[in-house]
């Protein structure tokens, strides 16, 4: 294969901030078939790109913004692209997904991927055409928040430019800051620190590079049935009520993390609630880039809400009163820190957004120390669950990396180590990636999920969960005979991120692997099979377990915390519920085993996924 | 049988009630009690007597169902939620 497909460039952009220098080079069309773009694609980029034992803040470490054959095709919410680089916080493989314009302008700029290294002298902002890549000033921008710094950098360049960028979490090396773009956030692993290490404040890209389809006419004829199917039932509690609708399920169901793990119910779930909010708080409804879901739900604050601690004196005034809310930063931001008010955990929604923070890991690492202080292991008196302001504040100090906030910055596993004392057990992430909002120990096949997983504990790589809510598995009984299923939604998700997808169409698909072998076809002319697909998955799970063995990775790190290996739920809906160390190690090695790598995690065969 | 029937997001929804108490010794002896008691509920989550594939059953937080027979107890609790729990 030597031609490059159709909804491909066919190459990628190498830019060096040390040097200034920039060149462009070529993706063999056989690399595209097997790792198709976004995730996948990006992890073949990054095996390329990273020295072994590389620190994620050194100059010479990669960060990737990586695009897909979907991007600006009519299919609806395939306006996604894939941030990648060795974590700082995990020190492990990242991708974070995001989705907005950028996807579509960067794609423009006659690229399938930029790849940045090196460090800039002084703060700047990278610009990208397709006739150059130039390294403006940024001096201006740093300090602002990543809105208010995207909006300058398009008042100066003009509207058809759109812009990746980090607020001051980022500026100050925060091992969980976000890269933002359109108010949507490439989130978990703190990307938004490898741009601040680089002292790159933003990158802005415009374009008019349009690739091609192979089968056009049918291509719009499908993405139209698709997007009608994306206003039906399937994706209803998405557009109605959005991701937060979770939160009374989960509670209902005991699994819902409370209090920093401790426990699985909140007593005070009513009051967060969206069918609550929605009645005390005015809603709005908004969508990214080409969807025609709108999943996005924000909450106006109520005119007695807390003020807010500014991000900085000139801090941002984005989302004054507005605040997209979802599942996780409500659970990271309520329950887990025992917060009941909504004003607050839209005020610290709002303030995450501002300082350009990962709410999963903030509101984890924050629920870590509340912890810490209530059992005497931290000097902080007013960090205490329940107590708001104490959010709110200790939020502001992480972002300034000011008081505790800077040991906190680091994230709840690095903090453990230094506080000691035992607090390394109930420090709630796995390999440094704070987890979600799925209490493992009453979802065991997702607690599986989170253990193996590339990136750490995480709920959009693994979607075994899915297999949990389900009469195929006891959700409260781990079993060696369920991982093939924990397997199969951790393909799908290797796919739907590597297309990149929206995975909140998945409802409205009856075969999904065979629908996304349909858009491939269409898009890159490929005759694809879902036989082709689930070896491409394999290859991808199995490229970033490589990319992590060759970065340090030990079978060791594939486990729980031990609070969720030696505690049982104390009290709830799920009362008693226990997962041992034992019965999660015969699930590792038996995934292990599915995976076609030796019983204790290592890859045999290297060759496939190079 | 005297149960509970809870429900939960668009099945709320489509509800326009939180919980319902109703007579049913099995799952589809409550989905037939349910069409008669909400019928708006009933033709948005029903097809042919069963739960449309974006919902679940759960009985007492505890045991997913799906078979029409499955047997209900006195006291227990029907839960009606979104099958796609992603968040
Ligand atoms: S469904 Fe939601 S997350 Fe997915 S593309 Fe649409 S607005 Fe974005």
């Amino acid at each position: 294969m030597t031609h490059t497909p159709p909804g491909y460039h066919g190459r990628y952009l190498h830019v060096d901030l040390s040097t200034r220098q920039s060149d462009t080079h070529p993706l063999p069309a056989d690399v595209l078939r097997r790792f198709i773009g976004g995730s996948g694609l990006g992890t073949w980029l990054l095996q390329q790109h990273t020295p072994d034992g590389i620190d994620p803040f050194a100059p010479d470490a990669a960060l990737l913004f990586v695009f897909s054959p979907l991007v600006s095709s009519p299919l609806t919410t395939s306006a996604k692209f894939a941030v990648m680089a060795k974590s700082p916080l995990t020190q492990r493989i990242n991708d974070s997904l995001s989705s907005s314009h950028f996807a579509i302008a960067g794609k423009k700029t006659g690229n399938d991927a930029i790849i940045i290294t090196g460090k800039a002298e002084s703060p700047t902002c990278l610009v990208i055409s397709p006739e150059s890549v130039r390294f403006d000033p940024a001096g201006d921008l740093w300090r602002l928040s990543s809105h208010r710094a995207s909006e300058r950098v398009r008042e100066q360049l003009g509207k058809r430019f759109h812009v990746a960028s980090i607020g001051q979490a980022g500026e100050n090396l925060v091992r969980y800051a976000t890269v933002s773009n359109d108010g949507r956030h490439a989130g978990r692993g703190g990307l938004g620190a490898v741009m601040g290490s680089k002292q790159l404040k933003a990158v802005a890209v415009t374009g008019d590079r349009l690739t091609t389809y192979a089968h056009p006419d049918e291509l719009i004829a499908y993405s139209k049935d698709l997007s009608r199917k994306s206003f039906g039932p399937a994706t209803a509690k998405y557009r109605e009520l959005g991701t937060v609708s979770n939160l009374l399920t989960f509670n209902r169901l005991g699994t819902l993390p409370t209090r920093n793990f401790q426990q699985s119910e909140f007593a005070d779930a009513e009051r967060l609630a969206p069918e609550t909010m929605s009645v005390t708080h005015e809603r709005t409804r908004a969508s990214c880039a080409a969807c025609t879901i709108g999943c996005e739900h924000i909450f106006h604050l109520s005119s007695d809400a807390p003020p807010s601690p500014r991000a900085t004196a000139r801090g941002s005034a984005h989302g004054e009163s507005g605040v997209r809310m979802e599942y996780e930063n409500l659970f990271a931001l309520g329950p887990l820190c025992g917060i009941s008010d909504p004003d607050t955990v839209l005020r610290a929604s709002q303030l995450c957004d501002e300082l350009g923070l990962d709410t999963i890991s903030a509101g984890g690492t924050i629920a870590f120390a509340m912890e810490c202080a209530e059992r005497g292991l931290l000097d902080v008196p007013q960090l205490r669950f329940g107590n708001g302001d104490a959010l709110l504040q200790t939020l502001r100090l992480i972002g300034h990396r000011e008081g505790i906030g800077d040991l906190l910055a680091d994230g709840s596993r690095l903090a453990s180590q230094q506080i000691g004392q035992g607090s390394e057990d109930f420090a709630p992430h796995v390999k440094g990636l704070e987890l979600p909002g799925y209490e493992p120990r009453t979802l065991q096949t997702m607690a599986l999920g989170f253990a193996v997983g590339t990136r750490g504990a995480d709920h959009n790589r693994s979607g075994a969960y899915q297999v949990d809510f389900s009469n195929q598995v006891d959700r409260l009984q781990a079993s060696p005979d369920d991982v093939r299923l924990a397997i199969e939604t951790e393909n799908e998700a290797a796919i739907m991120d590597s297309l990149i997808l929206c995975k909140f169409l998945r409802g409205v698909f009856d075969d999904r692997l065979a629908a996304m072998a349909e858009m491939l076809h269409l898009i890159t002319g490929w005759d694809i099979n879902t036989a082709e697909l689930q070896e491409t998955a394999d290859r991808i799970v199995t490229a970033k377990k490589s990319y992590n063995i060759r970065q340090g990775w030990t079978p060791a790190e594939d486990t729980l915390p031990q609070r969720f290996l030696t505690q049982a739920i104390p009290d709830g809906a799920s009362a008693g519920a226990s997962l041992t160390k034992d019965a999660l190690q015969a699930q590792i090695q038996a995934y292990n085993l599915a995976r076609g790598w030796t019983p204790d995690g290592y890859v045999v065969d290297e060759s496939s996924v190079k | 049988m005297s149960i509970t029937v809870e429900f939960f997001g668009i099945a709320r929804q489509r509800a326009g009630v939180a919980t319902i108490e109703i007579e049913a010794d099995s799952l589809g002896a409550a989905f037939d009690e349910l069409a008669g008691r909400l019928p708006q509920w009933s033709t948005a989550c029903i097809d042919d007597g069963h739960l449309k594939s974006t919902f679940l059953a759960n009985v007492n937080s505890r045991t997913f169902i799906t078979n029409r027979s499955h047997r209900l107890n006195e006291g227990d609790h029907l839960l009606i939620l979104a099958a796609d729990v992603g968040g």
